[in-house]
């Protein structure tokens, strides 16, 4: 899920974009030390398909649907670090170019979305894969949804306790921990289960061929 | 040039808008940008109040809604939140509409790169799924099932991945037959 712009303080975003930035930079050097001259083409063309990826439609009975992220496939397939690139790039574009999202919530979303949810994606997928394979893909579809929402559920349940006017009132989001956990949470712990096989269905055809 | 000081200028104005916290300030910003934006503001304002509609309807009815719980609500707050939220949209969509991305980015040649590359694979790649959407819809004779769905999502899914592979390989070919990966032309990273 994305945080909208202008319900974070700038206590919590630029303090987010300190701590991203420092994961911007491992990644960078992480990934030049394991990919060779390809990585340029590598990460624009993932950046491109984590895109594409994002409008692919999650099917829910009823023939309704939602827009699946595409990080727990992202993040069996290329490891934690090249998803939060790639994610966080999709993240900036989105935000620049489409004027979706946002540059105060970008950090706080990259380091949700692109590094809370792939490595919980990738821990979940190797504590369970030796024994389960399909289970490890599906825990890091499910993880990979509820683990970001969760991280975006506390940042935005701060909000209150940490801007706030003399008499209490809230300057940018108003709900505190006990209205954003259960609001965000339950409904992506049902659309994670969809997450989840949709990470079994990708990866799987995937290893086949 | 001029693009770089866009980006600058929108990164200080979105941290002056959170760090204020008077409406009116708020919606003296806003008429500035609005008259920043010249013949463009009422698109630019219709396309941000789109965007901003739901998100912040649900978040005002429900911080509203905590007065028949007794909570200490202020129309204060409400104007202050909606005020702001539309005003940094609304600078969003004015540089998006001012601004040339690959300009603002090119105090770093592999980024500014990075972003034509993706730029330019974005469009074929959201093509190519609409085509296997459509090709798939032209297909069916009845309302799949939710099994054959989620088949059909993933199947489009792993075509995309073979694609995205097949893309940065000839991408890769064709930089290296242009001279980019020489030795002095990587001396940047590509986030930096």
């Amino acid at each position: 899920m994305h945080i909208p712009d202008g319900f974070l303080s700038p206590q919590t975003y630029l303090p987010a974009y300190a701590l991203a930035a420092g994961g911007w930079a491992y990644a960078t050097r992480e990934l030049r030390r394991r990919v060779d001259e390809t990585l340029l083409p590598r990460l624009a063309v993932l950046t491109a398909l984590a895109f594409v990826l994002m409008t692919v439609m999650l099917p829910l009975p009823g023939g309704t649907s939602v827009h699946a992220s595409g990080i727990g496939i992202l993040a069996v397939v290329f490891g934690p670090w090249l998803t939060f690139a790639v994610v966080s790039l999709v993240l900036l574009l989105q935000a620049l170019v489409l004027g979706a999202g946002g540059v105060t919530v970008l950090p706080v979303n990259a380091l949700a979305m692109g590094l809370g949810g792939s490595v919980a994606a990738c821990l979940g997928y190797r504590l369970l894969a030796p024994r389960w394979e399909r289970a490890g893909l599906f825990a890091a579809g499910w993880l990979a949804a509820v683990v970001p929402a969760a991280l975006v559920a506390v940042v935005l349940g701060l909000q209150p306790a940490i801007a706030h006017t003399s008499d209490g009132q809230p300057l940018f989001f108003p709900f505190g921990l006990s209205v954003t956990l259960p609001a965000v949470l339950i409904p992506h712990a049902i659309l994670g289960l969809g997450e989840g096989l949709l990470t079994v269905l990708v990866v799987s055809f995937l290893r086949r061929r | 040039m001029k693009d770089r000081l866009l980006l600058l200028g929108y990164a200080i104005a979105v941290v002056a808008a959170t760090s204020v916290h008077n409406p009116w300030w708020l919606a003296g910003g806003l008429l500035v940008v609005a008259a920043l934006a010249g013949r463009q503001a009422p698109t630019i304002g219709w396309r941000a109040l789109r965007a901003v509609l739901f998100f912040n309807l649900v978040i005002s009815i429900g911080y509203a809604a905590g007065a028949l719980f007794g909570q200490a609500v202020s129309l204060d707050y409400l104007i202050l939140v909606n005020t702001r939220v539309y005003l940094l949209i609304f600078l969003t969509f004015s540089l998006a509409s001012k601004i040339d991305i690959l300009r603002a980015l090119s105090f770093s040649r592999n980024l500014s790169y990075l972003v034509t590359l993706v730029l330019s694979q974005i469009i074929p790649f959201r093509r190519l799924f609409e085509d296997l959407r459509l090709a798939a819809e032209s297909r069916r004779l009845r309302r799949l099932r939710l099994r054959e769905r989620y088949l059909q999502s993933a199947a489009a899914a792993v075509h995309l991945f073979d694609r995205a592979e097949h893309d940065a390989r000839e991408i890769a070919l064709a930089m290296r037959s242009r001279g980019f990966f020489q030795p002095e032309a990587t001396d940047n990273a590509p986030g930096d």
